[in-house]
């Protein structure tokens, strides 16, 4: 049914459409052009290559260890995530008082700029002045290898960004859980359910739609993540927490090699299309059932 | 029912505004407005408050007396070369730039971006393993050393009867009796060995020392040889020793680590370059007239090394190229020395007259630091003393050898010793294998 | 610890689930506001704490506070400039991204339109693409009209990361408004313009709320872009300002933290008033697949 001055709706839409994405598809453009060329630098000329950038990183084991990095960081960084935001959530959502003050603690970290936590942290667990450093010391449990070790810099940066980002799911959860609806729970009761029956067979189900958006967003951002690694760790060491995001950036500004960061940034991406794609296809199945 | 369509006028008749302005902006900011408006861009590497202050005052002054605005910019040192491809690329070059990386010039004069310095070069004297001619072309315009040796704490050497060391055992054994426990305690010794460049620069000291070469005159690696791969092998052996006396958490230590530790007195040694007797001045005044400086010792006494560093500026191909060159000119005439007061002893004077210029002798702090001076003047005429830096290996400015330094391998090759315990000679075989893909 | 006991035994069982369940709730409680707090306390601490003492063993309680940290970082660096830039480029970035969103929004669910799902996936995978290589190629296109090294490029930057976000968030909102409302405005007389500035803008103001809070995050904490596109002193927003402070050989751990606080604060006071309106958009907006 139209109706006078759709067209004025029209005209905002395809203005934002072309913004939206002559910002964003474009670049990406030039980005896959990139990975097809060899540069030492951004105003280097580029030369032709084809998909050798790509030949070289399939038989690099160092890419196959950035993407093993990548996926293991934002793996258990996004099950970390959503089982303390999950949990945080029903806590946060009984009544107690100053619940809004508290609530409004557990999502501050979400506010504060990437820069500022990874300097906080380091400054926190700094080897001579840091406040954990003197923590752990008093309480005996010696000198923590935050970073010491290929395996310790993986669990401290994943640390760090659990810490930053589970908000983000708590918040989620939380209005999730607002709308599910009072008498779904007095039914469970009278049939004599156990809180944590409750929350498996209500609860649950009903966060099911939003967790599967929330699960997948932090999926993606995690898998991109590139600030707060690069400022931990900068992909140390020996490689341990360098993902591809890591790895692009580091082959496109200190190895002179424009090109190959390119075609990491561009095999990344579709890597994470794949992954997405495979889940558009499972969601939209159970929706058809 | 009257629409209200005003809400949406409203926002196009903002948005065809904002378009305007952006438009006017854009041939505002074009080169031939900028020329008309004489100004010249300089970005550099100096973010302490004193140095831009320097460097703004030097701006201003060139304003007043040759009536060339001068945009003062600057940005971390690691994110110059990034900035500076920046404004390449994006059709904003600067004029005028700091730089640190041979490898960043070499690139960029590559690229057909600078424009010789050789005239000016010409001009001074200027002291060892400063200047990185291409070809017999000078681009880089050198300001300052930036060599990295080792301070002591000589109250502690008095208290407990201790010498200099001149060789790797008497290191470790000064390290070790420094050494306290307790609440506060104080370690032998401290260093960085992230992947990072305060490692690549504070770290490898005893490694030049004790002999070790990368490349050959030919490019081949010197690193390869059964001999080299041998006293490699030793260095790392002496860096795990070094590393049981070093504060926890090495990996993560950056430049200011070394200072704050030394100056907190929690490491009785620390490397680092004339900054590290400002920040005592600052910071610890207690200990700043308590230091002692020696170059890094080899494991038999016979030689010494301090890891090679510098600090230059480049001359952009850009419309106001010869207004560049006329305001380096007359910066090194003057306000140079300016510049280098607002961090005295750090920037180590690259031009050999300025060490006898009585302006820059004039400073409190060069003054009450004279020992200090003297020795880092004595470094550059010790012809014993190893001078070198990972990316100036190699027989002529290169991308290579700066591959290697961005790549981490030799800082690797250290954390692999000292953090998975591999044993030496492996550690040095995955580096020379890593260092041969790399700069294939 | 004996008398808990004692009177354990004498209740049901059902009541003593109950007494340790508060319990536990309690220190569940405490645990997530340590858990997110503690690092701003400390970092909030570390700014009010006199230089000489942030170097020596620290102690968990404050003991001489001084403001020589503002004071330093107020007066030797440009942070003043700095907020002031953060906060124009943020509400610009909110106020273009709301308007645009919601127009791009409300048509994907009220008309339709060709290739809908594309459009939507699309979207997500603007995301996907690292941003570091997004961020040159945008650099170069904003010279080319004049912008490079503004305020205003940096805003268009921005808004590359947060359009996604709100359309999507919105996307959701609107889908999950019912269609009747409209209906009765249009029967009424109004046009479908009328009916939308009308009936659906104020009834979808807490999911504006909610996308324009994510919006400001967005933007005011981003490091990626800002390092990218600004290159004079002038115009650095704040996560770039605090990152140069961290820079190379100066690693003035006081003002970092006092800066870091200054940054804090407002954003904990704004959240503290628009949570509220915060959860109530996220559940109505909530993306149901």
């Amino acid at each position: 049914m139209k109706s006078r001055h759709d067209w004025v709706i029209w005209i905002g839409f395809a203005a934002g459409l072309v913004l939206t994405f002559g910002l964003i598809v474009l670049p990406v453009l030039n980005g896959v052009w990139l990975s097809m060329h060899s540069a030492e630098s951004f105003i280097a000329t580029p030369h032709w290559v084809g998909f050798a950038n790509y030949i070289k990183l399939f038989g690099n084991a160092e890419f196959w260890r950035a993407t093993l990095n990548g996926v293991v960081y934002a793996l258990v960084s996004v099950v970390l995530q959503l089982v303390l935001g999950v949990g945080f959530a029903l806590v946060l959502n009984k009544s107690f008082p100053f619940r809004g003050i508290i609530r409004g603690l557990s999502i501050l970290p979400y506010l504060l700029p990437t820069v500022v936590v990874g300097v906080t942290f380091q400054w926190m667990t700094d080897g001579s002045f840091g406040v954990i450093t003197a923590l752990t010391r008093s309480l005996g449990l010696g000198d923590i290898p935050w970073f010491e070790s290929p395996s310790a810099a993986m669990a401290s940066v994943i640390l760090v960004s659990v810490w930053l980002w589970t908000p983000f799911v708590t918040v989620s959860c939380l209005a999730g859980m607002q709308s599910i609806p009072q008498a779904l729970y007095e039914a469970a009761k009278v049939d004599g359910a156990s809180n944590w029956s409750q929350f498996w067979h209500v609860t649950l189900p009903q966060l099911m739609h939003i967790l599967s958006v929330v699960v997948l967003l932090r999926a993606i951002w995690m898998f991109n993540k590139f600030d707060i690694i690069w400022l931990l760790t900068k992909g140390g060491p020996l490689g341990a927490t360098q993902t591809l995001p890591v790895l692009a950036y580091n082959k496109a500004f200190n190895l002179f090699d424009v090109g190959g960061g390119a075609a990491v940034a561009t095999l990344g991406f579709i890597l994470l299309s794949g992954i997405v794609a495979i889940y558009f296809r499972l969601t939209s199945e159970d929706r058809g059932k | 029912m009257s629409d209200k369509g005003d809400n949406r006028g409203v926002s196009r008749r903002t948005v065809l505004k904002a378009a305007g302005v952006a438009a006017a902006a854009g041939i505002l900011q074009s080169p031939y407005v900028r020329a008309a408006k004489r100004e010249l861009r300089l970005l550099h590497d100096q973010t302490t408050a004193e140095s831009i202050k320097a460097m703004r005052d030097a701006a201003a002054l060139y304003e007043k007396e040759r009536g060339v605005k001068v945009i003062v910019d600057s940005v971390p040192s690691e994110e110059l070369y990034p900035r500076i491809l920046a404004g390449i690329r994006g059709g904003r070059p600067y004029d005028l730039t700091s730089i640190i990386f041979v490898a960043h010039m070499v690139s960029l004069a590559k690229e057909g971006q600078l424009v010789p310095v050789t005239s000016l070069i010409n001009k001074y004297k200027w002291g060892k393993r400063i200047l990185f001619p291409l070809d017999g072309v000078h681009y880089y315009f050198p300001w300052a050393y930036a060599l990295c040796w080792l301070y002591y704490r000589k109250d502690l050497y008095a208290q407990l009867k201790l010498e200099p060391a001149t060789n790797w055992n008497q290191y470790l054994e000064n390290a070790r009796k420094c050494m306290t426990t307790g609440a506060s305690r104080r370690y032998g010794h401290t260093t960085p060995i992230g992947s990072n460049v305060a490692t690549n620069w504070m770290t490898f000291g005893f490694m030049w020392a004790q002999g070790v070469t990368l490349f050959k005159d030919d490019w081949s690696l010197a690193i390869n040889e059964p001999q080299v791969r041998k006293e490699a092998a030793a260095y790392l052996d002496f860096m795990s020793e070094l590393y049981k006396v070093m504060p926890p958490g090495a990996t993560q230590f950056g430049f200011a680590s070394a200072m704050q530790q030394f100056g907190a007195d929690q490491a009785a040694h620390a490397p680092y370059s004339g900054r590290m007797i400002e920040y005592l001045e600052q910071k610890a005044p207690n200990l700043a007239d308590k230091y002692g400086i020696i170059p890094y010792p080899n494991s038999t006494g016979q030689r010494k090394a301090v890891n090679h560093g510098y600090k230059g500026i480049l001359v952009y191909k850009t419309d106001m190229a010869e207004e560049s060159m006329r305001f380096l000119e007359w910066w090194q005439e003057g306000p140079y020395i300016d510049f280098l007061h607002s961090a005295p002893l750090n920037y180590q004077p690259a031009r050999l007259d300025i060490y006898d210029d009585p302006r820059w002798k004039a400073d409190p702090l060069i003054k009450k630091h004279a020992e200090a001076v003297k020795t880092m003047r004595a470094f550059l005429s010790d012809d014993k003393l190893i001078i070198r830096s990972i990316d100036t290996e190699g027989p002529a400015p290169d991308l290579r050898p700066s591959k290697v330094f961005q790549s981490n391998v030799l800082a690797e090759m250290i954390q692999n010793r000292l953090l998975k315990n591999t044993p030496a000679d492996a550690c040095v075989d995955e580096a020379v294998t890593r260092m041969r893909q790399i700069i294939a | 610890m004996k008398m808990t006991t004692h009177i354990a035994t004498k209740l049901s069982k059902r009541s003593r689930r109950a007494l340790f369940g508060r319990t536990g709730i309690a220190l569940a409680i405490a645990a997530i506001a340590a858990w997110s707090f503690f690092p701003i306390y400390w970092m909030l601490l570390s700014a009010l704490r006199k230089q000489s003492d942030l170097f020596s063993a620290p102690t968990l309680w404050p003991r001489n506070l001084t403001l020589d940290s503002f004071r330093n970082l107020l007066n030797l660096t440009d942070y003043p400039t700095q907020f002031r830039n953060s906060l124009i480029v943020a509400t610009s970035v909110v106020i273009i991204t709301l308007v645009i969103s919601v127009v791009v929004a409300y048509v994907l669910t009220r008309f339709r339109v060709r290739g809908k799902s594309f459009i939507v996936a699309g979207i997500l995978y603007a995301y996907m693409f690292p941003p570091m290589l997004l961020a040159i190629p945008l650099y170069g296109f904003f010279v080319a009209l004049g912008i490079a090294d503004s305020l205003l490029g940096l805003i268009i930057a921005h808004c590359t990361l947060t359009l996604p976000l709100a359309i999507w968030l919105l996307w959701g909102f609107f889908k999950s408004m019912p269609f009747e409302l409209e209906e009765a405005a249009r029967v009424d007389g109004c046009t479908r313009l009328g009916s939308f500035l009308r009936v659906v803008l104020p009834l979808s103001v807490p999911g504006i709320i909610t996308a324009g809070v994510f919006t400001f995050l967005l933007s005011w904490t981003d490091y990626v872009y800002a390092l990218v596109m600004i290159t004079s002193d002038e115009h650095k927003t704040l996560p770039l300002g605090i990152a140069s402070m961290i820079g190379s050989f100066e690693l003035r751990w006081g003002e970092a933290m006092a800066g870091a606080t200054l940054i804090v604060l407002p954003l904990f006071v704004m959240f503290v008033f628009l949570s509220r309106f915060f959860i109530q958009g996220m559940s109505a907006g909530a993306v149901k697949g």
